[in-house]
């Protein structure tokens, strides 16, 4: 949104206030001012000038170029225009040679289709209004020829360029009469009372046939019919303002409704007198097209509120007109419109349209049904100031409520001080909501009895706390002395859960090289089908940001192993993991979020022992089992897998006494081309996290050491390592002995010298007594029984 | 020649090419050992056939010569085993070099949003806050209804906000915590919300539809503006070390009011002005207000009784700013260019 302090100070007197001070006190009190700029309008040397004669000279491509005469008042000068609104009778700006235009160019007599052309009619853009540079601007008829821009126009204003986002609660910040409004409360300088024409001396004219029957989406239609040359220049003043905040001017009815709507924020706009001359305000109710007027058929739906001419639909309501009704250069009846509408209804047309008019962006804040009149009422006074020649019509016709009055709300004694936290005089709190517009009365008692006027009660303002809000804003928070709060001490619940996540993070990383990383909560499709994984019971985007990210990760997995390409090109080795939330979809439509664990850790070294790999995974999770509290984890071979990477074999279920917790795997075979084509091995995990609570109470229990000196006794045993050290595990699991304080696993031994599918595993036994020293004849005792236990197996010692 | 000079010149020449100090040590027992020269020429000296004066003679003479050859020995083995220090030294030397860089250990990294998220933790926790984790996938009623949100409100459209099949949607901030923890805990309440959140968005260097946010609630009687600054101001001290200069200017979310944006003066340039705060000298920081009386309704706390205030900070911008990082898409890349260089912290 752009505010010109030009079109400002017509309320609120600016003087001695520097820009950069009031875009600061705006944002401080008001709204994010993002940035102000100058803007500098030619005008020096450059004087009303009339077409007085149009001569056609030259055809280059769209232009046709035509010798004009201007008449400059005490002198005529021969131009060459291609502009094509170039026009005997036309009043327009003349820029004689030797001025300097808007870009600091001079102009330069110069020969053009040869013809030699002194100086130059100019458009918006040459006098540094604005951008536009179709055609030359065309002035009101009224200005004396000869007479210099200088005395019509200032050379200066400055534009605000205020954050939209931070006006989307203040449908009146939408025109310029409410941030003079503001500016009148932050500085203390009075506001002047907009001008208005008096609607009631209208009233003894025949109505306009009015029919709203959709009175939920359009609360309030006012209208008025005025016969006027429409399609007559508007006032310089009105022209440069549109134009400083860029918008095109066409003529005075189009402009003066852009006007009113630059200034209190209430759309309107003229149809055709001619063409409308009765309103019935109606959904579409059927699907079906309409021709907007920049000339484009809209697609419409049934619910698609419209403008109807009897019959006919004439304007997407809130929206745009149409093409058909639009007012022309010929135009001589208007029929004005002066509507509220549902902000609902009118965004949702206009975002499935893409079609972000001005008029529906103010529509979208809902605006107050009184601005219907009061649009009204300011245009037919701007129309007066434009010109006598007018007539209306009609009496102002309104179907629906305009909501004029104030609302009352009232402020329980003390309510202004304790949402503060500073004690406010209630006497300033009044000052302050008068400047800004409101009604306010302190009763004996301390209430403070607040009228919210009807242009702040349509949105934002409903509750006591708003009204603290608008005291503060101008009050200044900065005024405010920041104060701590006290509370009674007490002991804070803490989230074990979430401490567990972070330990389990600290452990991995500093414990055994893991890296965090976070991938997206969706999964890729593509990837999905590379792996061969149909994820089941998936919660599916039904907007995804790509149709092949529609399905949310039920595993982690898939994201992490797609991490493998990206990083191997930069990495020989290395390990990564994540913590977040894996969903399903649970019976009865719910979602069932789980918090895991997943990570893969990869390698392409070539001498790095796969054996050696996949345990160095398996000890860091053997290690962070140890977080978890309770049963050391277990680890249990998978022999039917579920997905992809748990293939038989290679995959161990991880369990916690019966819980299963995850599994682990390594990838072999075809999937590793999938993940990593070039190879590379690559081992995987996921756990489930949710549910451990750690090792907080009781804590482990301290075993004392024993206090007899007791023995080592290593064994080496032959096995056959396709059974699996599990196996072997479990069969001394068998052997009990009353001397046994330990069994330790020391090694496995695959070398040379050993019988045929054989490895040797090195064991310790601990043995010992609590109440004496062992001997050697318990020791020896301890040796034969495992040896004798040993046969009854056929475990051979190596 | 006496005999005790040819032994003193067979001495000295052996002493003169003997370096090493086992050398030296054979040539002590060479010539003054049991079987020593020395001791054999004394033993060998027929004193008792000796006139006194010759016997007196010869004993001089020998005793001067062993103390002599003790003394040259003695001194040859010390500048033999300073030889051999000096050797020892030097192979030492070429063994250990202690200017080597470390071997470290092959540590890994946290996340940038895990540093900051348990760094904000730990600050909220030593002020008496709660830390709850909500849902990812949250009811339309807890993002928006109850946050009072209107039911035609952009925010809700398909083009901010990702819907789920099932009605449900992926959480556009973690203020869908706020009436959660009300129903749960009641007033009065301390509780910060960190966690993920997303909304449908275009990518670009600055915005992501995946983005970690940290929601704050502080629900009890008498809560104030004057207590948010304090609070905010606390805060802020203690995560950019410093003491800081806060500023409140209106912003407006449904579920505040008042509501505010909270400026920070730019902790990079003290307010001067510089690419981090585009120039303005601030940076906007915090959004926050006073809670809502409807949000506490919905939370079945009584807003005549308590009032409170919210805060949301931006857990990835706030580590963009801290770290440096200049692109918010790093940090969903899973690339361990960018992971790796987060070291753990213990």
């Amino acid at each position: 949104m752009k505010v010109s302090l030009d079109w400002l100070s017509d309320f609120v007197d600016l003087d001695g206030l520097e820009p950069d001070r009031i875009a600061d006190r705006l944002t401080m009190c008001t709204a994010e001012v993002e940035s102000w700029h100058r803007i500098k309008r030619a005008v020096h040397g450059i004087v009303v000038g009339e077409i007085i004669e149009v001569e056609p000279v030259a055809q280059t491509g769209d232009t046709l170029l035509r010798k004009t005469q201007v008449d400059c008042g005490n002198r005529r000068f021969v131009t060459v225009c291609g502009a094509a609104n170039c026009r005997v009778g036309l009043k327009s700006a003349f820029a004689p040679p030797g001025v300097h235009l808007a870009d600091g160019q001079p102009v330069e007599v110069v020969e053009l289709a040869g013809h030699r052309s002194e100086g130059i009619l100019c458009s918006a853009k040459e006098l540094g209004w604005s951008r536009w540079h179709e055609g030359i601007v065309e002035l009101p008829d009224h200005l004396a020829t000869g007479t210099p821009l200088a005395e019509l126009i200032p050379e200066e204003d400055i534009l605000l360029e205020i954050d939209n986002k931070s006006l989307t609660h203040r449908p009146d910040l939408w025109g310029h009469y409410a941030f003079a409004r503001e500016l009148a409360a932050i500085f203390r300088r009075p506001l002047r009372p907009l001008p208005l024409a008096d609607l009631s001396q209208f009233d003894s004219l025949p109505p306009v046939d009015l029919v709203v029957e959709d009175l939920e989406n359009c609360p309030c239609y006012g209208c008025l019919a005025i016969t006027v040359r429409a399609g007559q220049p508007s006032p310089l003043v009105i022209q440069r303002r549109l134009h400083a905040l860029g918008q095109r001017t066409f003529n005075l009815m189009v402009d003066l409704t852009n006007y009113v709507m630059g200034e209190i924020a209430q759309p309107m706009h003229a149809f055709d007198g001619d063409l409308v001359r009765e309103i019935r305000v109606a959904p579409l109710g059927r699907h079906g097209q309409f021709v907007t007027l920049d000339g484009q058929t809209r697609e419409l739906l049934p619910e698609d509120l419209l403008i109807w001419d009897g019959k006919k639909p004439v304007a997407l309501a809130g929206v745009m007109g149409g093409l058909e009704t639009e007012v022309r250069p010929e135009t001589k009846r208007i029929l004005l419109e002066s509507a509220n509408f549902k902000a609902s209804r009118i965004r949702r047309t206009s975002v499935r349209l893409d079609l972000r008019t001005e008029s529906a962006q103010r529509y979208e804040k809902s605006q107050p049904p009184v601005n219907v009149k009061i649009g009204v009422a300011r245009l037919v006074q701007l129309l007066q100031e434009a010109t006598s020649d007018f007539q209306v019509t009609s009496r102002f016709t309104v179907g629906g409520d305009l909501a004029e009055r104030d609302r009352p709300l009232e402020l329980a004694p003390g309510t202004l001080e304790k949402l503060a936290g500073t004690s406010i005089p209630l006497e300033e709190a009044v000052a302050i909501l008068e400047r800004l517009g409101f009604r306010a009365e302190v009763f004996a008692d301390g209430r403070l009895q607040v009228g919210i006027p009807p242009f702040r009660s349509s949105k934002d303002i409903s509750i006591p706390a708003d009204i603290v809000e608008e005291v503060l804003r101008i009050y200044g928070y900065d005024n405010i002395p920041a104060k701590m709060p006290t509370f009674p001490l007490r002991p804070l619940r803490r989230n074990d859960q979430l401490r567990l996540e972070h330990r389990a993070r600290r452990l991995l990383a500093a414990g055994h090289g893991f890296c965090e990383v976070q991938t997206y909560a969706w999964m890729d499709d593509r990837l999905l089908g590379q792996l061969g994984f149909e994820p089941k019971n998936c919660m599916v985007v039904r907007n995804p940001i790509a149709q092949h990210s529609r399905l949310l990760r039920t595993t982690l997995i898939p994201n992490l192993l797609g991490l493998v390409e990206r990083n191997r090109a930069n990495r020989e080795e290395f390990r990564l993991f994540e913590i977040g939330k894996v969903y399903r979809l649970a019976s009865g439509g719910a979602c069932d979020e789980r918090t895991s664990l997943g990570g893969i850790s990869f390698s392409t070294a070539e001498r790095r022992d796969i054996q050696q790999h996949f345990l160095s995974v398996k000890g860091a999770l053997q290690d962070l089992g140890k977080l978890f509290g309770g049963e050391p984890l277990r680890f249990r071979k998978l022999v039917q897998g579920q997905a992809p990477w748990q293939l038989a074999d290679r995959c161990l279920q991880i369990l916690q006494g019966d819980r299963v917790l995850g599994e682990m795997g390594v990838l072999e075979g075809e999937i590793v081309e999938a993940v990593a084509p070039g190879g590379g091995q690559i081992v995987w995990f996921e756990l489930c996290l949710d549910n451990f609570l750690g090792i907080i109470w009781p804590a482990p229990r301290y075993v004392m050491p024993p206090e007899f000196p007791g023995s080592r006794q290593d064994f080496s045993l032959l096995w056959n390592p396709a059974e699996g050290f599990a196996a072997l595990e479990a069969e001394l699991d068998q052997f009990q002995h009353p001397l046994i304080l330990r069994r330790e696993f020391l090694y496995v031994f695959t070398g040379r010298g050993l019988p045929e599918g054989k490895a040797s595993y090195s064991f310790r036994y601990w043995i010992g007594l609590a109440d004496r020293t062992i001997t050697s004849e318990d020791i020896e005792g301890f040796r034969q029984a495992f040896l004798r236990f040993l046969g009854s197996r056929q475990i051979i010692l190596r | 020649m006496e005999p005790w000079q040819e032994i003193r010149n067979e001495l000295q020449a052996a002493l003169g090419s003997a370096k090493r100090l086992d050398e030296v040590e054979q040539i002590r027992v060479r010539f003054l050992g049991r079987k020593g020269k020395i001791t054999l020429l004394a033993k060998e000296t027929g004193f008792s056939r000796l006139t006194p004066e010759d016997r007196r003679h010869w004993g001089s003479q020998l005793n001067s010569l062993k103390r002599w050859a003790e003394e040259s020995i003695e001194q040859a083995l010390a500048e033999a085993r300073a030889r051999e220090a000096a050797r020892a030294a030097e192979a030492s030397r070429a063994r250990l070099d202690v200017t080597l860089p470390g071997i470290e250990r092959r540590v890994g990294s946290l996340h940038p949003i895990s540093l900051v998220q348990m760094e904000l933790e730990d600050i909220f926790q030593g002020m008496g806050f709660m830390v709850l984790t909500g849902y990812e996938v949250e009811t339309e009623y807890y993002n928006f209804d109850a946050l009072n949100i209107p039911p035609d409100h952009p925010a809700r459209d398909m083009q901010d906000t990702f819907w789920l099949d099932n009605g449900m949607i992926l959480r556009t901030h973690t203020s869908a915590n706020q009436v959660r923890a009300l129903e749960e805990f009641g007033a009065p309440l301390r509780a910060i919300f960190p966690g993920r959140c997303f909304r449908y968005e275009a990518m670009d260097a600055s915005h992501e539809n995946t983005f970690y946010q940290l929601e704050g609630l502080l629900v009890d009687r008498d809560i104030s503006v004057a207590n948010l600054i304090a609070v905010m101001k606390a805060l802020l001290g203690e995560v950019f070390h410093r003491e800081v200069k806060v500023r409140l200017r209106p912003g407006f979310f449904p579920f505040v009011e008042p509501g505010f944006e909270l400026d920070q003066q730019c902790p990079f340039c003290d307010g001067v002005g510089c690419s981090v705060c585009k120039q303005s000298g601030w940076i906007e920081l915090i959004p926050c207000g006073l809670v809502h009386p409807k949000v506490l309704e919905y939370g079945r706390v009584d807003p005549t009784q308590f009032t409170g205030f919210a805060f949301g900070m931006g857990l990835t911008r706030l580590a963009m700013l801290k770290f440096g990082i200049p692109d918010i898409r790093l940090f969903n890349s899973g690339d361990l260019r960018f992971c790796e260089q987060f070291p753990v912290v213990l």
